[in-house]
């Protein structure tokens, strides 16, 4: 009877359904990732290579710092010839070119030109844009910032940082179209005007050695040949594009020089600049 | 009155970035809409904007920019990165790929500040040493401003 008993309750505790499995074995603990090192590993080819070149071209505006910061207090703006342009001109190089030019001198003179003076100025950079395909919203902004100066409802230091920002944030990230090289050649036109004003006011001013520190770029000299090169089938004519392009290599070769410049590579920046803002 | 009007333009500027950006996803917006107030603010205290671009980040990745500098002016490398980064880094390499200066902070919206001792190229480079857990890739914008 006792054992009977017994019996009852170990089948009971058991379940009834003879001996227990085993308990899985404990999941391992999950890793922790693994840190990144401290310092990234970098390739310095890999990164010549694959380098963003969006931050690589100095605004018109930073050049006039830097020149003031040389000792040659020249206001760049005052130094703007009156440019004859044929806006008309379509053609994606030159109408690249001549809106980088525009714009330069929009940006350096967006405190202190006449209302008259910048209206034609952003009017004119507006045509460049609506030529180069660079959109609505581009046209809409400028139409906007247009109206605003001739009803003087912006102050001319607010306007500085909307065009600062159109001309370092906004227009490089426009797709024109799929044409990769409309940003650079752009760019290349504010450069272009920016080093000729450059030259000028380091002659003007009678400080060379200023150009070491202004002229000096052969980096940005290359980023721009790489683009002018490249074949286009709505390439400017040749006097737009081989003009660019010879210019470029006469002031490659003044910014690759390691001995200090002297007046006639400042006399050479001026000529060449001119040719090819004469064509615009 | 000023400020609204400021603001309203700067409204305008920044959706016509996003609306024209080939691709901009929702990370690399918040990233440059940080970076946008920050570098608007600084224009109070003289500083200007070259450039202001954005970017998508993989963990333990970098993205590097080449950028020409002029001895005579003052930069700050300015960064924001969105909700999944823990730990941005932003470095800033002469052209021998020597590091020049970097960040020792550990936080998303890292600065450098550089006077350059004489004109020339950089590259900055930016370092997703961290993201949130969970998260394998991040938006991050970086702008180079002036005075």
């Amino acid at each position: 009877m006792f054992t009977h008993c017994l019996l009852s309750l170990l089948l009971a505790c058991s379940g009834g359904e003879g001996p227990t499995e085993p308990a899985p074995a404990p999941a391992p603990a999950k890793e922790a990732p693994k840190a990144n090192p401290e310092t990234p590993e970098v390739d310095v080819e890999k990164m010549k290579k694959e380098a963003d070149e969006i931050a690589l071209v100095p605004s018109p505006v930073e050049t006039q710092k830097a020149l003031e910061g040389s000792g040659v207090d020249t206001q760049l703006a005052t130094l703007i010839p009156k440019h004859q342009f044929d806006l008309a001109a379509d053609n994606v190089d030159h109408a690249a070119v001549r809106t980088g030019v525009v714009l330069a001198d929009v940006l350096l003179t967006v405190k202190t030109a006449k209302k008259g003076v910048l209206v034609k100025r952003v009017e004119a950079v507006r045509t460049g844009m609506n030529q180069l395909k660079g959109g609505k919203d581009i046209d809409l902004t400028l139409v906007d910032i247009k109206d605003r100066l001739e009803a003087e409802a912006v102050t001319r230091d607010d306007l500085l940082k909307e065009f600062d920002e159109l001309s370092g944030a906004v227009i490089p990230e426009l797709e024109f179209n799929g044409k990769s090289r409309v940003v650079p050649l752009i760019e290349a036109g504010s450069w272009l005007e920016g080093s000729n004003l450059v030259a000028r006011a380091v002659k003007k001013a009678g400080k060379k050695e200023a150009a070491e520190k202004l002229l000096k770029a052969p980096t940005v000299v290359d980023y721009f040949l790489e683009y002018v090169r490249t074949d286009g089938s709505d390439k400017a004519p040749e006097a737009v594009t081989k003009k660019l392009e010879e210019s470029l290599l006469e002031l490659k070769t003044v910014a690759e020089k390691t001995e200090p410049l002297s007046d006639d590579d400042i006399d050479t920046v001026i000529r060449v600049t001119n040719a090819v803002l004469a064509l615009l | 009155m000023f400020r609204t009007a400021m603001n309203t333009a700067l409204l305008g500027l920044t959706l016509l970035a996003a609306g024209s950006a080939p691709v901009a996803s929702a990370d690399e917006d918040e990233a440059s809409s940080c970076l946008r107030t920050k570098v608007w603010d600084s224009y109070g205290d003289g500083w200007a904007v070259r450039t202001l671009t954005s970017t998508e980040l993989t963990n333990g990745k970098t993205r590097s920019y080449l950028v020409s500098l002029y001895a005579e002016n003052e930069y700050r490398i300015a960064t924001c990165g969105d909700e999944n980064v823990k730990n941005l880094d932003v470095l800033l390499y002469d052209t021998k790929g020597n590091i020049v200066q970097r960040d020792d902070t550990e936080d998303r919206e890292p600065l450098l500040e550089f006077r350059p001792p004489a004109t020339g190229t950089y590259y900055v480079v930016l370092y997703l040493r961290e993201p949130v857990e969970g998260a394998d890739k991040a938006g991050a914008a970086m702008a180079v401003v002036y005075r």
